[in-house]
């Protein structure tokens, strides 16, 4: 397989040439397209499409790593995590603005995905192994904020509330601002346009040229360690971004928020959802479970009449979220998107 | 191909489904306006882990709006009636925020909640925003009051009171019994709410001239087996265990307590999660006998709280628990300042709240009365003990419904 | 049917001893014995950490009888790698349904708990059948994501199904005269040693199924080389399925024996979820004695670790020791070097 071969998909063929340009319009043209959304939309609905951009974000950067980079990451918590509790440790005892510490934080992530990732391509971890490393990483971060006094223990940071609502150098607003929506959407397109820049450079198609044959790409001079470690960095520093906003919107952090599980866990679905190495899967597959919550959450508080058995039960969110993850994974392995522009090519 | 038009038109219609968007209201802000009930916000755990005291909670709110409501409204606004608006938090902060903003969306004007302490931090960001008044009901998080925040305010006492009362209570009842408690021993779970109690306890405790060691954390998530802790209890030879936890790992605790015997005077609960619940000497049996608890607790000396107790058991099968008497006095604090103030605009609700008097079926130093941070400065425990499988108030004198056994060896 | 085969991990390990094959293999004497030693160490620092004989002797204990329980669970969960070459995350969640069946079953039958697992074991060898002839067996041979996700979303659903039609009300199960026991100079419930002794006992059971019958012969040879076996006239579609189901029978016995030691809640199960995956790696996946072993090390560890790093979780020890596991010996135990 050449260097220069584009980017297939997960189950391994090439697909025609990738206008990238094509990608960077599209992205431009959303961005500016959803602009007004905050504004027309009525309170709640705001609030859950601040969380699809949440969870595209994380997702996004979730991607680079492990759907372009071939690396499956079961502990991406902990870069969320790391930015969420960077920026507020800086914010809460050294009254540094949160966009300096998102800054930091995506440094601090960055620099601990390439010493773990480091480590466990030195020693050659692969597959189910390496996915379990990353969630052992995950979880030791999450049980040693949770005890240490360093970072408050398991009590976790409250972002202090400034006087006067807004302040755009502290990354606050009054509650429903618009203002969040469009932060959100700024690291949206952020990790977007990284995401394509990535896979149009070299370091990005060495690295998924490694994915899909890291003897051969080995075999021809790829420096595949290395693509590989910046890979993760960018994959991290993405991340990152979302945890520290995270802090901001909900302003409040503590261990299991910013560690736990089920953040990993977020920033996979919509992207196995959407389409695993894709551009866009992360963006779909926010969409389609971003609001699902919402939506099982009213279904449940006033169900119709034939559904009455559900009254007050919780739980069938996340019983959704795993329906589809199967259904999706046993019938369309490359996602939304993957099987729409599969068939679309085929025309 | 079909596959893929299956799986693609499923998405799509969830995706159509998700667009329509939940049956959330429309962002207008509705404070009940002129007429119409009034409506109090209430969030509790009521499904998920906690689901048990959280319903019990959102029952007790409900109780207290039904009573006032019989009893006539709010009579300084025309006897207009309240409503109770019920959020589910499912023991979660972002969804009990979340739960929060829904409620003042629909008009309620004051809160009461949570049962977590993290959860309870994010709803007073959520109301301190909003301006809308929150009355805590049960949270025990020091750090919650000291945000500086105006709009939260607590009925319970907080963590270090906690700890401190209950130190004074070991003194004070060993001391009468003739043996002062001398070494003490602290097994806590290892959160924010189970070290400041410890904490505080150590620092009154040690000020009293006992002695404190060894101080034991678990992490009650994932404990199975407390005797490796407790044999260190008994290795150092302490006369009395106190155990700060919640109700599933209290009890792993006295079965350690029952297995490995330490020799101890008391086995002494400060603010503990189970030794002062009616299920503890049940599920227990003769093990529990004497098992002390320091915990805030309802009044059942007081007859009005006696009559709520004999309404829950009718209306909801169950006995009722502390919680639910103090979701019950919480809404009454705001009702009580509806009524003082004259109006339904939640700032003039929350002046009435920070500078009124309120009373309470809750077993403390006087009528609920707020301090500046808003912590309620009459709140403090009272000493329970399991005797002859039931829970009696032991102490002070003035709530006490028979004398402290001391000392009560464990598990004889 | 794409052969498994061709898609295997290139994992560290060899490819899935379920047992020893016919020809006994050496005991590897240098990392048992470098085990042994590590243990040693960890007890006599906990002993000098904790300055008392009874506390330790007392966490051993504690450690190896819940060792046994994990013991059991991991072997269930190795079984399923060595043959299926799944990483199956909802091994935790067949425990918690386990959990809650024999609640039930105590709860309205009044039945002793151990005569449970008269049910539960069948019972749960049925699910694990279903569950991998009807969703996993076209996942077979698939990417490991693809697996892994799989039988994520079958956990996330079965938790939550538990959530939303029993609820979360924690539930206990206690064992009828359960009470203190001396053993050794510590002191151990008896619900712990039955426990202990109960997951001993289906451990011999499912390691002389595997090694003594046709059928543990059939699925060696899966494990070993499937398309060798398929050759041969083993039906290796069944074979998938009847591991699976051995599998999940074996979570199934180990939530029956662990019912009375802990709360039961829907999340029960993902805690032990974990574990068995650090103890499968441990002990080297597929290698069901390893899993064992692996089982009480992991007991262990958690016990000491409370001793020896009082103010953490006994959870951050497990992962310090999964972490160095993974880096050190990622074969395990009982693997060989790639």
């Amino acid at each position: 397989m050449s260097v220069t071969e584009l980017p297939s998909t997960a189950a391994g063929r090439a697909l025609p040439v990738e206008p990238w340009n094509r990608h960077l319009l599209a992205i431009g043209v959303l961005a500016v397209v959803l602009i007004p959304l905050p504004l027309l939309l009525p309170a709640a609905q705001g609030a859950v499409a601040v969380r699809v951009l949440i969870f595209a974000i994380m997702s996004i950067g979730w991607n680079i790593m492990s759907g372009f980079g071939g690396m499956f990451s079961f502990g991406h918590a902990a870069y969320f995590g790391l930015g969420a509790y960077t920026s507020a440790w800086l914010l809460v005892e050294h009254n540094i603005s949160p966009w300096i510490g998102m800054a930091v934080g995506m440094v601090v992530a960055a620099v601990f995905g390439v010493v773990v990732g480091f480590l466990a391509l030195r020693y050659r971890l692969k597959g189910a192994y390496f996915a379990l490393a990353t969630f052992a990483f995950a979880e030791m971060l999450r049980l040693y904020a949770s005890s240490s006094n360093l970072v408050n223990r398991a009590s976790g940071y409250h972002v202090p509330l400034l006087p006067d609502d807004t302040s755009w150098w502290f990354m606050q607003f009054e509650a429903g601002s618009p203002n969040y929506f469009w932060i959100a959407l700024g690291l949206t397109v952020f990790g977007l346009v990284v995401s394509v820049l990535f896979l149009r450079s070299r370091v990005g198609r060495f690295s998924v040229a490694a994915r899909d044959d890291e003897e051969a790409a080995a075999s021809i001079g790829i420096p595949v360690m290395r693509c590989k470690l910046v890979t993760i960095a960018l994959s991290a520093a993405i991340t990152a971004t979302a945890g520290s906003f995270f802090t901001q919107y909900y302003l409040f952090i503590d261990p299991d928020l910013a560690f736990g599980s089920s953040v990993s866990i977020q920033a996979i679905l919509p992207a196995v959802i959407g389409g695993v190495a894709t551009i866009w899967g992360p963006v779909i597959g926010a969409v389609v479970l971003g609001p699902l919550s919402d939506v099982t959450a009213t279904l449940l508080r006033e169900p119709p009449t034939f559904l009455s058995f559900l009254q007050g039960r919780v739980g069938l969110d996340i019983i959704l979220y795993g329906i589809l993850l199967i259904l999706i994974v046993l019938l369309l392995p490359k996602g939304v998107y993957g099987a729409l522009r599969d068939r679309w090519a085929r025309r | 191909m079909r596959r893929t038009s299956i799986a693609v038109l499923g998405c799509a219609l969830s995706l159509t489904v998700a667009a329509c968007g939940g049956s959330a209201p429309a962002g207008t802000t509705d404070s009940g306006g002129d007429s119409g009930p009034i409506k109090i916000g209430s969030l509790h755990p009521i499904s998920g882990d906690l689901a048990a005291d959280g319903q019990q909670m959102d029952n007790g709110a409900k109780l207290a709006v039904e009573a006032i409501n019989q009893a006539g409204g709010i009579k300084a606004l025309e006897g207009r009636k309240l409503q109770l608006l019920s959020g589910d938090t499912q023991g979660e902060p972002d969804i009990g925020q979340s739960e929060a903003e829904r409620l003042i969306q629909e008009g309620a004007v004051g809160l009461v909640g949570t049962y977590q302490s993290d959860v309870s931090a994010n709803v007073s960001a959520v109301a301190e925003r909003n301006e809308v008044p929150f009355v805590i009901d049960v949270s025990s998080d020091d750090a919650i009051l000291q945000q500086g925040y105006k709009y939260t305010f607590r009925v319970q006492p907080s963590s270090s009171v906690m700890g401190t009362e209950g130190a004074k209570y070991l003194q004070e009842v060993s001391s009468a019994a003739g043996e002062p408690a001398k070494k003490i021993a602290i097994l806590h779970e290892y959160g924010p709410f189970g070290t400041a109690v410890s904490k505080s306890f150590t620092a009154e405790a040690e000020r009293q001239g006992m002695q404190i060691g060894p101080v034991i954390s678990y992490d009650p998530l994932s404990v199975t087996d407390l005797t490796t802790q407790m044999t260190k209890v008994k290795a150092a030879g302490a006369d009395v265990l106190v155990v700060t936890g919640y109700y599933s790992d209290s009890v792993l605790a006295a079965d350690a307590v029952k297995a490995v015997k330490p020799q101890l005077d008391a086995v002494f609960g400060v603010a503990d999660g189970a030794y002062d619940l009616p299920q503890f000497p049940e599920q227990m049996g003769s093990a529990s006998e004497g098992y002390y608890d320091s915990n805030y607790h309802s009044d059942m000396t007081n007859p009005e709280t006696q009559k709520l107790a004999a309404l829950y058991q009718k209306r909801f099968g169950e006995e009722i628990r502390t919680g639910a008497v103090l979701a019950y006095d919480s809404v009454r604090v705001i009702a009580s300042s509806l009524e003082a103030a004259g109006d339904t605009d939640p700032a003039a609700v929350r002046d009435a709240i920070a500078q009124g008097n309120f009373e309470t079926l809750i077993a403390g130093n006087g009528p609920i009365s707020f301090t500046d941070t808003g912590e309620n400065e009459n709140a403090v425990p009272i000493l329970m003990q399991v005797q002859d499988g039931k829970i009696v108030q032991a102490h002070p004198d003035e709530f006490a419904q028979a004398k402290p056994l001391y000392p009560a060896p464990p598990a004889q | 049917m794409s052969h498994p085969s061709e898609t295997r991990q290139t994992s560290p390990s060899d490819p899935a001893q379920a047992g020893a094959p016919r020809t006994r293999r050496p005991v590897p004497w240098l990392p048992v014995l470098t085990t042994v030693a590590l243990v040693v160490a960890a007890v006599a620092l906990a002993f000098v950490r904790s300055g008392s004989g009874a506390v330790v002797t007392q966490a051993v204990l504690a450690g190896v009888l819940i060792g046994g329980i994990y013991g059991l669970l991991a072997m269930g969960l190795t079984l399923i790698f060595g043959v299926l070459d799944i990483v199956n995350f909802a091994h935790g969640a067949f425990l918690t349904v386990a959990l809650f069946l024999t609640f039930w079953l105590v709860q309205s039958l009044g039945l002793h708990p151990y005569l449970a697992l008269g049910v539960t074991v069948p019972a749960m060898f049925l699910i694990g059948f279903g569950v991998q002839r009807g969703v996993l067996s076209g996942a077979m041979g698939k990417p490991l994501q693809n697996q892994l996700l799989i039988t994520l979303g079958i956990a996330l659903v079965i938790e939550n199904a538990l959530l939303m039609f029993v609820g979360a009300n924690p539930r206990s199960v206690a064992l009828p005269g359960d009470q203190g026991v001396q053993v050794l100079g510590a002191v151990a419930e008896l619900s712990n040693l039955f426990a202990f002794v109960g997951s001993l006992l289906l451990a011999g059971g499912l390691f002389l199924l595997l090694q003594r019958t046709r059928l543990g012969t059939a699925i060696r040879a899966v494990a070993a080389n499937d398309v060798g076996a398929q050759m041969v006239g083993i039906d290796v579609r069944r074979i998938y399925a009847l591991t699976f189901a051995l599998g999940t029978a074996c979570a199934g016995a180990a939530g029956t024996l662990v019912a009375p030691l802990v709360t039961i809640e829907p999340t029960t199960g993902s805690l032990f979820n974990i574990l068995a995956f650090v103890i499968v790696v441990l002990g080297s996946m597929g290698n069901v004695v390893g899993a064992l072993v692996g089982g009480l090390i992991i007991g262990l560890t958690e016990q000491l670790g409370t001793l020896l790093l009082p103010s953490q979780s006994p959870q951050l020890s497990v992962f310090i020791v999964f972490v160095l596991v993974l880096f050190l010996r990622p074969q395990g135990l009982f693997g060989r070097s790639a």
